[in-house]
């Protein structure tokens, strides 16, 4: 077992140094106290894949060989100036409020729980789901470990450009004009690659796979806690993640190499922060959102599509924090999309064309989109309409609803301009590309269900 | 029926779709899979795995060019290969960082610092060729 345990234990210090790392800066993004513990294990995750993500550029600009010793030296940097940025406030509950009180503007959140519900530590259910939610985690583990990435997009595209940069030690001319690869993409995905292959010494993309299992943990981690810290019982949280944990469209072998897993858990990050900005929750709603903005930014083109929508939903229902909000969410995204300008693509697009498009394209796009699922998706999307119209309206609930909406629409529309037709495109990525959006919208669907 | 009950029967109707929509026969597979192969080196679990599936043969043409291409080397030019994206993503892959290209014929592909591997037979006579094995052979750099 030691050709790939070895690999895998190596990429596995790495992973859990960047952790360490996302852990000494998270301490200025979130609250510190047990309600925001779950949520601060996942954002350090994020943080220090970013950091990663962040260093290999860095590196490379100064024409240096990324290394320990470099990252070391960022991670030292980026801890300290995270540690001078001001600490983060709390809103106080209102008069009379009880511990059990979400934080945050008392005015936006539901009532607190009754006392006792929503509780029920080491009850059947818990343990029942905590041990669903455990094996879900094992099953996409095995599922994403069983052999080296293998999904075409990872050969074609992501894992390409991580080998090519790694081994390269820079980013060659050809890839800004190799069309198969996607050059328009963003390089958040191959850059996290590369990283991990400085610091581990080499590329092995069997071992690498590791970093999927641990972002579904992350997404899983975040959902529950911030589920929790909405006022959601513990027990619909953990439903609500364990469906997560077992849903196979996105946790799949296939999708392991991809950027659908990481790009999930980035959206459920922006929709969470972007919710927690709009109620003003706690002092680090803006900065995660300007974290999550440029994660996912950095991950796939349409993060970018996603800040926008959350900068408008910031412009809708802001109020007084509207540009605040809007800002954190959209300046973030632009600097990292600006940022790929020396690397950016050589070449025209090749599958989209936006003279295409026309009322008959969408219909086409629509129609596609239609007959693509079977009776399982739709009994599924079926019972989560169902779910939505029994909860309450929740003003989090109603605008991470929105936000998915915008993802699923962008996703239906966009094949109308493709050039080898909309049902070509809606064959080839509806399927994997929504099921991106499953983490927010449980966080969307279970958040209407507060205190039971 | 209330509607937190409602809710809660959608919930674990949904949870239950999620669970039987599972493909669970794969997994003792896939479970017997990585006990196999988690020995052998990273090459051979890629030849074994389904990123291969469609030519392992070719597979092992391009890790025997991999491991026979001089650091010199420019780039490698690949001769008699099928050119369906497969086969082109795969030796891009397999060989980066180096630039790989499609020929067709050996000898309009003999650019300086280059490569030329060649898929399959037939073999040439020994002069200039720089590694040779059961799938093809190579040749070059040529000056």
């Amino acid at each position: 077992m030691t050709s790939f345990l070895l690999p895998l234990l190596r990429t596995g210090i790495a992973l859990l140094a960047l952790a360490a790392t996302g852990w000494a800066m998270a301490g200025k993004f979130v609250p510190p106290g047990p309600r925001f513990h779950a949520e601060r294990i996942g954002w350090s995750y994020a943080l220090g894949c970013g950091l990663l993500i962040a260093f290999v550029p860095s590196s490379l600009l100064i024409g240096a060989r990324p290394n320990w010793i470099g990252f070391v030296v960022l991670a030292a940097l980026a801890i300290g100036l995270s540690r001078s940025l001001a600490p983060l406030t709390l809103p106080s509950p209102p008069a009379g409020g009880r511990g059990e009180m979400p934080l945050g503007n008392p005015a936006h959140f539901e009532p607190p729980l009754p006392a006792g519900e929503g509780r029920g530590e080491g009850s059947p259910t818990r343990v029942l789901l905590l041990l669903l939610i455990l094996l879900g985690v094992a099953i996409y583990a095995l599922r994403a470990l069983t052999e080296p990435m293998w999904a075409n997009d990872f050969i074609a595209i992501w894992g390409l450009k991580g080998k090519t940069i790694f081994g390269a030690v820079g980013y060659p001319e050809r890839l800004r004009s190799l069309e198969f690869a996607h050059p328009e993409y963003p390089l958040g995905l191959p850059l996290l690659y590369a990283g991990i292959s400085f610091l581990t010494g080499r590329w092995d993309d069997h071992a690498m796979a590791l970093i999927f299992p641990l972002f579904q943990v992350a997404t899983l981690l975040v959902l529950f806690g911030w589920l929790r810290r909405r006022g959601v019982s513990a027990a619909v949280a953990g439903l609500s993640a364990a469906t997560v944990a077992w849903f196979e469209p996105l946790y799949s072998g296939f999708l392991t190499g991809m950027a659908e897993v990481p790009l999930s858990f980035g959206i459920l990050l922006f929709g969470a922060a972007l919710v927690d900005a709009l109620d003003d929750s706690d002092g680090g709603a803006l900065r995660r959102l300007a974290f999550a903005a440029a994660l996912i930014a950095a991950l796939k083109n349409e993060g970018l599509f996603l800040a926008v929508a959350g900068a408008l939903l910031a412009l809708i229902f802001g109020r007084g924090r509207r540009w605040k909000v809007a800002l954190s969410a959209f300046g973030p995204a632009l600097l990292v999309r600006a940022l790929h300008l020396p690397w950016r693509s050589r070449i025209p697009v090749a599958d989209l064309d936006p003279g295409l498009f026309s009322a008959e394209r969408l219909w086409d796009s629509l129609a596609a989109a239609a007959m693509l699922p079977g009776w399982p998706a739709w009994a599924g999307l079926g019972l989560l309409l169902t779910l939505i119209a029994l909860g309450d309206r929740v003003p989090a609930g109603k605008r991470l609803l929105l936000l998915v909406a915008c993802a699923a629409a962008a996703y239906v529309v966009i094949p109308a301009f493709a050039v080898r037709g909309p049902a070509w495109l809606i064959e080839t990525t509806l399927l994997r590309t929504t099921a991106a959006l499953a983490p927010l919208a449980a966080a969307a669907v279970a958040v209407r269900f507060p205190g039971r | 029926m209330t509607r937190r009950a409602a809710a809660g029967a959608a919930a674990a109707l949904l949870l239950a779709l999620v669970l039987a929509s599972h493909t669970w026969a794969e997994l003792p597979r896939r479970a017997r899979v990585l006990a196999a192969f988690a020995p052998k080196e990273l090459a051979v679990r890629r030849l074994g795995g389904s990123g291969t599936a469609f030519d392992r043969r070719y597979f092992s043409f391009l890790e025997n060019v991999r491991r026979s291409i001089p650091p010199s080397a420019k780039g490698v030019v690949i001769v008699h290969v099928p050119d369906d994206p497969a086969h082109v993503y795969l030796a891009n892959y397999a060989l980066a960082p180096r630039e790989v290209t499609f020929g067709f014929a050996t000898n309009n592909v003999r650019v300086s610092g280059v490569i030329v591997a060649t898929y399959g037979p037939p073999f040439p006579p020994d002069a200039g060729v720089l590694a040779r094995f059961p799938e093809g052979y190579v040749e070059g750099p040529f000056p």
